[in-house]
């Protein structure tokens, strides 16, 4: 691990050029958070004086909000801030070797069946990463097209205008306190533009990018899908995320304009120990179709209600989520469809696995707004319990303020039937195996929208977490 | 219309400032931008805060508990998570007071 | 609120009130008084009250409590509305009369008073079975409950006790009417019905007024136990006039393999919130919960439910069915929370909302909370406009728009009285109905 050394004193530029040309020791920036951190952080990115400014008005923000009441259990997590580092120099992340990596972790890449190559890049100790050839290729084609898919910090540089003109704009700084946060300490993440019209075929994949620059703890993105373009963004994977680090809090802005079609798929199984806290908003133009599909493994706690804000006349928004929460993790997921145009419509389909003390909530809004006439909303939430210690929660909220709407609600919990157990076994099949196929099936609706390898991936998890499940 | 209202001394909101005032038991935000004086119903669309505990931020009203954003003297909405505009009112100022007109 | 009008809602009016009760009750007054000043008023920022805005709906400050001499027990002089609604169901095991917040009548079936049914005013039952109400009174909706079961706790004027033994099974409902006529005035009462094991009771309280020309408020607690086996029905009917606000806490202690059932149905007044609160404490243990309401012009309805099981192999089911039309609104929050161990657990939670006008609006919120594996647990909510397809099926058989429209609610209103289907009160319910319906372009 890198050795720890706070800059102290040191005034911006000199603080400057030793960053230029030093590269060891390894910088990191002091713990906790500051405005001098906030400073250093801005510095590093060479930014312009609007996002300097930006950053340090979310501090403000941030500082003068309190912690929500709400969600999960939030206590431990003061601690946790006044220990983490705000900023770690992105390169300084790569900087761990192989064998610091938990056996735990290695052996689940083993058994998820991951490239060697792959599972060092996942485990944040890879520098090179054979689809790397791959992503070059697409690049080209892509830029061709015009399409953009580049760091949220080449995002800034390259294309000032374009990002100006919509960061922060679907995910104001004041929306929550870890919304703030992230607007103050931002690092990481993607800036995508697809041009009107265009049609990709091949998913952006995160995955590709982040091999060059590894995702920070604060990430952020910020998508345009112009109008009457067509895209699928892929995110994460169900490898286990190995960090040391407790936190992380993302802000996703996305930004569907008429006519124009998008996916957001993300996988996460992060470790667990984790605070995940993002906050993830698209809104969608006239005509226009978006679809969320996230799934939360892992973490200590998740946080995380992806929404749609249906603004056109006919625009469709869809959610789909899975979570599994094993033994202390708590998923507080779900999502949010805010219907202000007529005839816009969607749906949220979520389900969840709580395994030993684990628990999954379900926590959602449906709102149509008055006008939104002909607005059509369906929800559906299962929840699955394993154990008589599992726990869930739903909390759905529907506020309809126009007549002419039709809502749909509906959750049920219900735990692995006995006889459908029975009926496996007896034809031989190990019970822990058993247990793994009827869970799959709960997923399936879900899964099958899936990549193909994150499906594959996702049935050898959960056949991973069944093992030793019955008692 | 035409109910004007006395609801602050010209003093009392300064340039770059909100306050939050009553005129007639409507509740008021007047804001100060650049030397004029605007005024809007002091109560966020998003979810009724009032948007006189927030800050102005050059032309706009920003609501401090979710960061919906208003033009501070139309209304007008500029930023999620608010989907409607906030009404907005005449001011005049007279002697070195701030009149509403909340009619 | 100053303490010179003794009228006020004050601690110099809980005083009075305790004037000549026994000692515990005088505790128990001044108590909840000081639990009542130190809660504040619940705002929007508390969740089970986002949707109803006390700062805007309700001031106490303006209301005092009723100054009038109690009616006499004479049907001739009562309100004619009163006696009508009376003779629309008189069959029962025996009466309640209130008026204004006060019982001025009674009446029991002889034979059931020799089984030893208690049926009377909180007042009486305090000078004859003063143990049983020191027992039982403010045990189920204590005043550490919320701002109002503490204000009910303190200023309660009057009450019903029912108490029936063990093995007593009535035939016929207890009936309540209850008539206010004070504008400006607030009403407190509390309900205290006691099941003892393997009796069976269904018990039928109707509030009725008409417009009040400034806002009236009523507060009602309600405490119904069923011991092991017994089965009660427990209805309320509420038929307030503009003007009402209507405030009832409702709470049914379930005990092991009790069947212990509650319906209301919202009609009147200009707000209303009901707080019911099933607990199912004993294994085998359950409850239907029935709702039921038709909102116009720009009345409020605020629905807060709660389904505790604490047992193994407790059920229930509730089903809340509404209809809002003009500018009406309803807010429906729903929770059904299995605790830990209460496996084998039944829970359902239906609501479904019928949205007649462009102006009205409704908010649900049904949550659930199950830390036990082996339960169903279901809920589902709804939120849609008249069955198009139903009404122009009746309009093709020759029935007009408005008749058709009538029918269509009629029978989506209907599924939740026929499943607990008193005699007297279906009637009453649909009649009430359609004269709101009626007023439906």
């Amino acid at each position: 691990m890198p050795v720890n050394e706070t800059v102290g004193d040191l005034n911006l530029d000199e603080y400057k050029y030793d960053f230029i040309t030093t590269s060891e020791p390894v910088f990191r920036a002091q713990k906790g958070l500051s405005e001098e951190v906030v400073r250093q952080i801005s510095a590093h990115k060479d930014e312009p004086e609007w996002m300097l400014d930006f950053r340090l008005k979310a501090l403000k923000v941030y500082e003068s909000k309190p912690m929500p009441k709400w969600g999960g259990d939030l206590d431990g997590l003061e601690a946790v801030l006044d220990e983490i580092y705000f900023y770690v120099r992105p390169q300084d992340q790569m900087e761990r070797s192989w064998d610091d990596v938990p056996d735990e972790i290695k052996n689940t890449f083993e058994k998820l069946g991951i490239p060697e190559a792959e599972r060092k890049v996942l485990a944040g100790v890879g520098a090179q990463y054979e689809s790397e050839m791959v992503y070059h290729s697409l690049r080209e084609e892509w830029q061709k097209q015009g399409v953009i898919f580049d760091s949220i910090e080449d995002g800034l540089k390259n294309h000032p205008e374009l990002f100006r003109e919509h960061f922060g704009t679907i995910i104001p700084t004041g929306d929550n306190k870890f919304s703030a946060m992230n607007s103050a300490v931002w690092s990481g993440g993607s800036f995508v533009y697809v041009p009107k019209g265009v049609s990709l075929d091949t998913p952006l994949q995160a995955y590709f990018r982040v091999n060059q620059e590894r995702m920070g703890q604060f990430e952020r993105t910020l998508i345009i899908i112009d109008e009457g373009a067509q895209a699928h963004y892929i995110e994460g994977c169900t490898a286990p995320v190995y960090s040391t680090e407790s936190f992380h809090s993302g802000v996703i802005e996305i930004i569907v304009k008429d006519n124009a079609r998008f996916r957001y798929t993300t996988i996460q199984n992060w470790s667990n120990n984790m605070y995940n806290l993002v906050t993830q908003r698209a809104i969608v133009g006239a005509g226009g179709h978006m679809e969320w599909l996230d799934g939360n493994l892992g973490s200590k706690l998740t946080m995380k209600y992806p929404s749609c804000y249906l603004m056109g006349e006919g625009a469709h928004g869809e959610i789909l989520s899975i979570a599994y929460s094993g033994d202390g993790q708590h998923q507080d997921t779900g999502g949010k469809v805010v219907h202000v145009a007529p005839y816009t419509t969607s749906s949220i389909v979520s389900k969840s696995i709580s395994k030993g003390t684990g628990r999954s909530t379900y926590r959602g809004l449906c709102k149509v707004h008055e006008g939104a006439h002909h607005a059509r909303s369906n929800v559906e939430c299962d929840a699955l319990l394993i154990n008589d210690t599992s726990r869930t929660d739903t909390y759905p909220y529907i506020e309809i303020e126009e007549s002419d709407a039709s809502v749909g609600h509906e959750a049920s919990v219900s735990k692995i039937g006995e006889e459908q157990l029975f009926y496996l076994t007896s034809r031989g099949i190990r019970a822990d195996e058993a247990m793994a196929m009827i869970v799959r099936g709960f997923i399936e609706p879900i899964a099958k929208q899936l990549p193909l390898e994150y499906a594959v991936e996702l049935n050898r998890l959960i056949e991973m977490e069944m093992e030793g499940s019955v008692g | 219309m035409g109910q004007w209202v006395k609801v602050a001394a010209e003093g009392d909101c300064p340039v770059g400032k909100l306050k939050g005032v009553m005129a007639e038991g409507t509740p008021v935000v007047l804001a100060n931008v650049d030397g004029t004086v605007c005024a809007l119903m002091d109560r966020c669309s998003h979810e009724d805060y009032p948007l006189s505990d927030g800050e102005l931020d050059g032309g706009d009203v920003v609501c401090i508990y979710h960061g919906a954003r208003f033009d501070a003297c139309s209304g007008a909405r500029k930023s999620l998570p608010a989907i409607r505009p906030v009404r907005s009112f005449p001011v005049e100022i007279r002697d070195g007071d701030i009149y509403v007109d909340v009619g | 609120m100053s303490d010179s009008t003794t009228d006020a809602l004050s601690a110099v009016a809980v005083d009075r009130l305790s004037l000549g009760e026994p000692q515990w009750l005088r505790e128990q007054r001044a108590h909840a008084w000081d639990v009542y000043e130190r809660t504040p008023m619940p705002t929007t920022r508390l969740e089970q009250w986002r949707y109803t805005d006390l700062a805007k709906t309700l001031d106490l400050s303006a209301l005092t409590l009723s100054e009038s001499q109690p009616a006499q027990d004479d049907p001739t002089t009562w309100p004619e509305r009163l006696r009508v609604a009376m003779d629309e169901d008189h069959a029962a095991s025996g009466h309640i009369v209130f008026i204004d917040g006060r019982v001025v009548h009674s009446d029991l079936d002889p034979s059931l008073v020799a089984k030893g049914v208690i049926l009377m005013s909180l007042h009486e039952a305090l000078d004859q079975h003063s143990h049983l109400l020191r027992e039982h009174l403010t045990t189920t909706v204590p005043a550490e409950d919320g701002k109002f079961e503490a204000l009910n706790a303190a200023l309660w004027a009057d009450g019903i006790f029912l108490y029936v033994p063990k093995g007593t099974q009535l035939d016929l409902p207890v009936r309540v009417t209850r008539w206010l006529s004070e504008s400006g005035t607030a009403y407190f009462s509390r309900v205290l019905i006691v099941a003892e094991s393997h009796s069976r009771i269904s018990y039928v309280d109707e509030v009725l007024s008409d417009d009040f020309s400034s806002q009236t408020f009523t507060s009602t607690a309600v405490e119904v136990v069923a011991r092991d086996g017994s089965q009660v029905q427990y209805v309320a009917v509420q038929r307030l006039g503009t003007n009402a606000f209507y405030q009832s806490v409702q709470r049914t202690l379930a005990h092991r393999d009790s069947k212990l059932d509650t319906l209301n149905v919202g009609l009147g007044a200009s707000v209303s919130r009901v707080d019911l609160n099933a607990k199912l404490i004993g294994p085998g243990a359950n409850s239907d919960m029935l709702g039921l309401y038709f909102g116009d012009a720009s009345q409020h309805f605020d629905f807060n439910t709660s389904q505790d099981h604490l047992e193994p192999n407790t059920g229930s089911d509730l089903l809340y069915k509404g209809a809002l039309d003009g500018d009406s609104r309803a807010v429906f929050r729903g929770i059904i929370r299995v605790h830990p161990g209460a496996q084998k657990t039944d829970a359902y939670q239906t609501c479904r909302t019928l949205l007649l006008s462009p102006g009205a609006r409704v908010d649900s919120l049904p949550n659930l909370e199950i830390e036990a594996d082996d339960v169903k647990c279901s809920h589902g909510a709804t939120v849609g406009q008249l069955d198009a397809e139903a009404k122009f099926y009746l309009m093709s058989r020759g029935l007009d728009r408005v008749q058709a429209e009538r029918l269509v609610v009629l029978g989506f209103l209907g599924e939740v009285m026929s499943r607990l289907p008193l005699g007297g009160v279906v009637d009453k319910v649909t009649r009430a109905i359609e004269e709101k319906l009626a007023q439906h372009g």
